[in-house]
This record gives C-alpha cells, structure tokens and sequence, in this order.
C-alpha cells in the first residue's frame, strides 16, 4: 500500500489534476487580470486561464472568508410580523495556490470566529472549503514570515502543501479532505523517492535564507510582556498615521468589522457588516463625541500591541503572517516592520 | 509637475508650499517621507502647522498671502551667501540683472515683518534650499488662490532659476494637480485660451488644423474663466450653461453670485453621479457614470497618461461623459461626434496634440501610461521637462513685488479665514465621500480650526457653535481649538453643504489666471446664543 500522506506530481499533470477538481467545487487560484495584477479569481475555463504560481495574489483570503461587506440577514415585516432570511448558503470550493502565510491567517481567522460561539457565515463557507498551498521557494520583497514562523513551508494546516522542486511538485496531505483527494485523484501522482525527500529539504533550507527582511517578532513579542513602549515611539508612528484603514483591509488577519442596518423600504431592510479599523478615529469614539484614545498619540497602538503582545500571550504566537502587504500599501511608512525595528532598537526614532 | 514623483525620493531638499500633501496628496506625501527617512531637509510653508509642516525641520508660518515677501527675502538672503548658481544663469536664463537689481533694493528686515516670520529662520531655509543642488519645489493652491497667485509661482520659478534646481533630476517645480485628472483636462483646453496641448488659439494655422477635422470654424477669441462664468450676474451676457463634474454652487467663492447667475439662466443642464447642489438647480440633469462604470484615460500631476478601465457596466440609465457629450453633439448636428471607442478618441488626440503624438492605446497600456511630452509612436515619454531649454527658451526672472491680499482685517472683521481642505476623508463639496458610511464617521461635520488664545479673548469653549460672517454673509460653525493655526487666523473646509463657506469669501481674481482668491478674507465671529 503506498504511503497517501506524500506524493509527486509531474507539472504536466496539473491541469489535468486541477481540471478534475473544478468538477468536484467551485476553484479559486491566482491569475493576473489584463492590467498586470495578481488575484485570487475564480477559473471559469481551465483552458483559456493561467494560474499565477510566480507573484504573490495582492489580496489574501479574507475576503473569501469575511467579505469587504456582505449582507448577514434581511428581514421583511407583515403585519407587524418579522421575517429573517439568512444569507445564501456557502458553495463548496477549492483554493489553489494559497501561500503559507495567507493559510496560516486563516487558521488563526478560524480561532477568531469559534469564541464565544462560532460565527454562523464563517465557518459556514470555512466548512466548505480546501486550502491548497504553495511552499514559497522565494520569497517577495517584503515578505518576513520566517520571523513569523508561517512560512515559507507549512507543517500542518492544509488540505494539501504542493512543494515546486523544478519540473514536480512535492505534494503533503493534510488532515481529511486533502488525503481523501489524494486517494480519490491517486493515479496523477508517482511516488516520493529519497531524492526528492532531499531536494525539497535543500530547497526550504535555501528558501529560510533568501528573506531580505530581518524583522526580530519573536524579540518584539518578548519584550513587549516586558516592557511598555516608548511614547516617543507611539508618536512618532501616530504622525504619520493618516487613518486611511489600508494596513487593516490588507491585512489577512485584521477582522474587525461593523454592523449596519439599513432598511431597504417600510417594510423590508438587510443588516450588513463591513471591514473596519481600529486606527479609524470613528472606530473609538463614543456618541457624545468623547473619545478615548488621542489619535495624534496612539493612533496605532491598538493595531501593534494587539497583533503582537495580546495575541503572543493569548495565543502563544503573533497574529501577524509576515505577508508583508501593509509594508507596501501604508502612505506613511509605519507599517508593523517599522514599529518592530523602532521597538527592538534596530533604528532609534 | 517638471519632476515625475518617484523622483522626489531622491532629492535632499524639499520645499512644499501651500500644501497639506500628506492629507491631500497622500502618494506624493510618501514620497516625500520617503526622502526626509533617507536624510532629506524638509521646508514647509503654510499659515497652518498641518501634519506636514509639523514634521519639516523648517516650518515657516507665514502671514497669509505674503508669499512674495518671503521668497524675495530668500532670494535676498541666496544673494548675499553668494549662493546662486552664476552658470545656470548665464547660460539658460535673461533678465537676472533687474531681478537682483530689485532684490539689493530690499529691506530684510522689512520683508521679515510683512511675513510674521523671524529673520533668522528664513536666513536658514533660504541657505538650506540654495546650497542643494537636489532641491525641488512643491507647490499647491495655498501658492496660486490667491489675487497675486500668478506672481507668487512666478516668484517660486525666479528661486528654482537662482539656484540652478531646475532642468535635471531630482529638481525642479512641481504644481501638485488637485484633481485626478485636471492635468488631463487642462491638457485637453478646459481653459479659455488654448486649444489641446497648450497650442495658442489666436494662430490661424493651428486652429485650420482643427478646423479640419472638426469640420467646423472656432472662434479665436478667448472665452471665459470659470469664475467669470459662474459670476456672470443676473444681467450677464451668459444665458445657458452646461456643467459637467463640477459643483460651483459649493466650491466657488461669493455663492450668493454664483447662486444669483445660476438661478437667473435661461437654461442650466448638469451631468453628475450624485444629484450635487448645482444639480438641485438645473433644468435637466443627466445623471453621469463613475469612474468605475466608464473607460478613458487619466492624466496626473506627473503627466502621465493613463488608461482607466471600466470595472462595472453603468448602473441603470447612468452614461460616460463621453457618450453624453458625443449624443448632445449628434443632436445639435455636431459634426465628427461619431467615436465607435475610446481608442478612436485618443487616436485624435494623438493627430491634434503635439505632446500626445505618440499616445496610442496599445502603448498606453505598458508601463502604466506615458509622460507627455511623447510627440512620436517611439518616443519613450518625458521623466522631467526643462532639459537643455525651457518652453519660451530661457527662462526669464520676473520680478514680483509684494501685494497685500484683496481684503484686509480691520476692526469690524478682525480674523483671516483661510480655506481648503479640510479631512483626508473628504473630498472637495464631498459630493462622493459623503455618499460612505465610513467616511462620514470619521469625518461627521465642518469645524473651524482656532486658536486657544483667540478663543480665551472671545470666552469661546471647544466644540461651541458660532456665527462667522464676512462682509458677503454668515455660516455657523462649531469650532475646534487648535494650535495648527495662529492667532488672528481661522480656517474651515468647503466640504459640508451645511456650512457653506464659501458664502463667506471673496471673488476677487488674479489679473492674469482668473484664480479666485479662496485663501483669504476677513472675518468676525461671535457665540451663538443657546435657545
């Protein structure tokens, strides 16, 4: 009997595999539009897309998951009757070519919405879900999720972890789904061979080294149960905070969201909830106009104290993936790694 | 811009000028942040102590519109350093010598006092920008809103000239463009004395090359700004109007003229995508596609051109701008209103317009559009402009003198009110921005930024409602006490229909640009007395 767990699969069997797939779900992969991004999309003709395996999809997840805004119930009134319709059920899919870090959020996302009872458009589309990851051979330029320790290869999490080793991919079954399309799809695959075992440990060895970032997390984690943070250094990032929300809406593990409800007429309405940001200055402030945290100081503290010292003690770990993406869209340049590097004394404010 | 804006990370100095760029130019505000962490000197002029100036190593906090005196003063100071750069002048500019004439004729200390700013630090700024040779300027609307805002760009190219920070990399003079696409517009002769790309319309020639293609005759006389329009008067010679994107019974200055021409049209018809304050007032309203539901392409700051695609089909009966103007066209037998595309568009474009020769649509799609001038299908675009000449051949100095705004304060309107604007949430009336939940929250309602010691002399608490009123008319407010303006200067935005503060401000133009003078007029406030 061959071991299910780890397998090959030649690169030529990709489509094919894939194609079998989208039969089974709906498959969402990243693919770069006509104007040169990189998406997650869902793949309507297998023959006419291709999948983007080199650049990192701009956004994460998320969305798939908690959606920018999405509509949680609506009711109707007869008669001074209510009526609640629950949301569309959730349509069983299947994401290729998840990177680690993005996966990695999820689980964390996962955590987020089981407490204090689980989230009922979660875990409805969660429990409708594969995640098929890619192990990052090379890292992007402002990626660090080896300081986050979720990345550039996964342990566990996955339904399967595809590995590139040049011309095959190295593929891992995670728990229940991933092994079972392993079983079902088997004959694509060719079995594992101690060179292969060799070459994927040498290429995530080379991976681990290629990180142009070096941002201290773990240091940052540690002292901040510590010690508390320089004001100066509070301000210095808060000047430059022009609470335009990016860092937060990018963020694979940001899921703060408000609630609304918007009557739709007399007798009908929907509640939605949408993303939101704790650096919004909206975000805190009471309805008597009184708010709490003085945006010009502690605009971000929220945002780093939490993903950094409240998740490290909660969780054991951060809730930043080192995905890197707010170190690209923040207009002030005081992104996580700035905070980081300002904190750990690698540059002095 | 003469720059493109990933240059200003490269430059040493920074001279921002009548601009709240991280507010309201957060990208360009980036880059410039960018430079300051690589070590860049970062001078800020502004009356207020926004974001920005709070951020520069120099702040100068200017009396509003007294931005000739201070620049002079530079100059002054540069001359007598010995710190102009005597080649560049020799060999790229004429008339240095009734400029430095004039400046040897200037009071130091005299210009210091005129501009509320200490002699000293403008000594510094002034040596700072001069002894770079990497400096470049930025400059907003608190630079050109003024009556004298011809002569203040003019007074801001004389100190680039001085200094040699022109015509190469990481120097230059940079108008940041207030609008996504006004460069655009501009380009394409929105304005009354040019036909597309800058060309003159008083030259027979040109307008025969458009003639023929337009397949109609154009008249060579100048047509109106828009503040002449919009201030025609009931007894104006203006009797109908088409408005398109714009909202001047918000934004322009004096809205009890602008309201009394619009009302007093024998026909108003306005194109938006929300039913503006303008649009309450028409006779017919087209109702416009978003950005998102239409196809084109957008010119920024930079002069890039670049191609905008749709995302969404219009939303029920709403229409581009294009297909309105083009079925207006074909209504009043327009000719050569018959565009199957927006390709086809610009490839007239390209036949019209020398800087847009070579700015085809499959071009336009690599490398996120190109910088004009592009006069040739291979011409790779324009990084910065003014290498090896300028436009008119040599730069020529010009020498701007000193003039106080159109209104001064005196006792019965004892505050400057300065406007802008005001939140990075909103934008301009707020037409779109208010249309976001989110956006609303964070920014709910106008405030009148003032200072604590005006509000102890007048007993004012903050938050507190008050009736501010000019010689034009009144808007109450709540203030918000602050020290980003000075005493004896007020600011608000023009964001809230509420407030409509520019029933308060003044329509007197520059001569010369036609540019209202939003950044200054007097006024007094009182506390509202509760119920």
């Amino acid at each position: 009997m061959i071991d299910l767990r780890e397998l090959i699969l030649d690169k030529d069997k990709l489509y094919p595999l894939l194609r079998k797939l989208k039969k089974e779900a709906r498959l969402i992969a990243p693919v770069k539009n006509d104007h040169g991004d990189t998406l997650f999309t869902t793949i309507e003709d297998i023959d006419t897309t291709r999948i983007d395996l080199e650049n990192q999809p701009q956004e994460s997840l998320k969305p798939f998951f908690l959606p920018q805004q999405e509509t949680v119930a609506s009711y109707s009134v007869l008669n001074g009757e209510y009526t609640f319709t629950p949301p569309e059920p959730a349509q069983d899919t299947i994401f290729f070519g998840v990177r680690s870090c993005d996966l990695t959020a999820l689980l964390y996302m996962d955590l987020i919405f089981s407490k204090p009872a689980k989230d009922a458009t979660y875990y409805d589309r969660r429990n409708h879900s594969l995640v098929i990851t890619l192990g990052c051979n090379q890292p992007f330029d402002n990626c660090f999720c080896e300081a986050t320790s979720s990345g550039p290869y996964l342990e566990y999490g996955y339904g399967l972890q595809f590995i590139d080793l040049g011309d095959c991919y190295y593929v891992s079954a995670g728990r229940g789904r991933g092994a079972d399309l392993l079983e079902k799809w088997g004959y694509f695959f060719r079995e594992v061979t101690k060179k292969d075992q060799n070459r994927r440990y040498q290429l995530f060895l080379e991976a681990r080294g290629q990180f142009t970032k070096n941002i201290q997390v773990t240091h940052a984690c540690q002292k901040l149960q510590k010690e508390t943070v320089a004001e100066e250094i509070w301000e210095k990032l808060s000047q430059r905070c022009y609470d335009c929300g990016g860092c937060a809406y990018v963020c694979p593990t940001c899921t703060c969201f408000s609630v609304d409800d918007m009557p739709q007429g007399r007798s009908n309405g929907i509640r939605i909830r949408s993303w939101d940001a704790c650096t919004s200055s909206g975000f805190t402030r009471m309805t008597g106009g009184h708010n709490p945290i003085d945006r010009t100081r502690h605009a971000l503290k929220r945002r780093f104290l939490h993903k950094l010292k409240y998740d490290f003690a909660n969780h054991g770990k951060a809730s930043c993936t080192g995905c890197g993406r707010c170190v690209d869209i923040c207009f002030g340049g005081v992104d996580i790694t700035t905070f980081i590097d300002l904190f750990t004394g690698q540059e002095t404010p | 811009m003469t720059n493109s804006i990933g240059e200003l990370v490269g430059a040493d100095v920074l001279l921002i000028t009548g601009s709240n760029t991280t507010e309201t130019h957060p990208q360009i505000g980036r880059n410039i942040l960018q430079a300051v962490d690589r070590g860049a000197k970062l001078i800020v002029i502004d009356p207020r102590k926004t974001d920005i100036a709070r951020q520069a190593h120099i702040h100068l906090a200017l009396r509003p519109g007294t931005d000739i005196a201070l620049i002079n003063a530079m100059m002054r100071v540069i001359l007598d350093e010995d710190l102009a750069d005597d080649l560049f002048i020799s060999m790229r500019t004429e008339n240095f010598i009734a400029l430095r004439d004039y400046l040897h004729r200037l009071d130091l200390s005299e210009l210091a006092k005129i501009t509320g700013i200490d002699q000293a630090t403008i000594h510094e700024a002034a040596c700072i920008y001069a002894r770079s040779s990497k400096s470049v300027i930025c400059y907003c609307l608190g630079v050109t809103q003024h009556t004298c805002g011809t002569n203040n760009v003019q007074a801001v190219a004389n100190l680039a000239m001085l200094t040699g920070n022109v015509e190469k990399k990481h120097s230059g003079v940079d108008p940041l463009r207030g609008q996504n696409n006004v460069q655009g517009a501009c380009d394409m002769a929105a304005l009354p004395a040019v036909l597309p790309g800058y060309q003159n319309l008083a030259d027979m020639e040109i307008r025969s090359r458009f003639e023929a293609v337009w397949k109609c005759s154009i008249p060579a006389t100048t047509g109106k700004s828009l503040t002449e329009m919009t201030h025609n008067g009931k007894d104006g010679a203006i009797k109908a109007m088409f408005i398109m994107g714009e909202n001047p019974a918000l934004s322009d200055p004096h809205l009890g003229r602008v309201k009394e021409t619009l009302n007093t049209l024998e026909f108003l018809a306005v194109s938006d995508i929300f039913l503006t304050e303008t649009a309450q007032l028409a006779d017919v309203v087209f109702p416009a596609a978003s950005f998102a539901e239409k196809g084109g392409t957008i010119t920024n700051s930079e002069r890039r051109v670049q191609i905008c695609r749709r995302a969404i089909a219009p939303i029920h009966n709403c229409r581009p701008d294009s297909h309105i103007i083009m079925e207006l066209g074909k209504r009043i037998n327009c000719p050569g209103m018959e565009f199957d595309n927006d390709a086809e568009i610009m490839e007239e474009i390209s036949l019209l317009t020398p800087i847009y020769g070579g700015m085809h649509y499959d071009r336009l799609a690599e490398n996120h559009g190109l910088q004009w001038p592009c006069p040739y299908r291979n011409h790779p675009g324009t990084e910065f402009l003014h290498k090896y000449y300028f436009a008119r051949g040599k730069g020529c100095f010009t020498i701007t003198e000193h003039q106080e705004p159109f209104e001064k304060t005196e006792n019965k309107y004892p505050f400057t009110l300065v406007t802008g604007r005001g939140s990075y949430h909103h934008y301009h009336t707020a037409t779109m921005t208010r249309n976001s939940r989110r956006l609303v929250r964070e920014c709910p309602q106008a405030l009148l930024e003032i200072n604590s010691e005006d509000c102890d002399n007048l007993k004012l608490r903050d938050g507190e409602t008050v009736e501010l009123r000019s010689r034009r008319g009144a808007v109450q407010i709540p203030i918000q006490i602050t020290d980003r303006v000075k005493p004896g200067t007020v600011f608000s935005s023009f964001h809230f229909f509420e407030v409509p503060i520019n029933e308060l401000t003044v329509d007197a133009m520059d001569p010369q640009s036609k540019c209202p003078e939003l950044k200054v007029c007097s006024v007094n406030l009182r506390k509202v007395a509760h119920d």
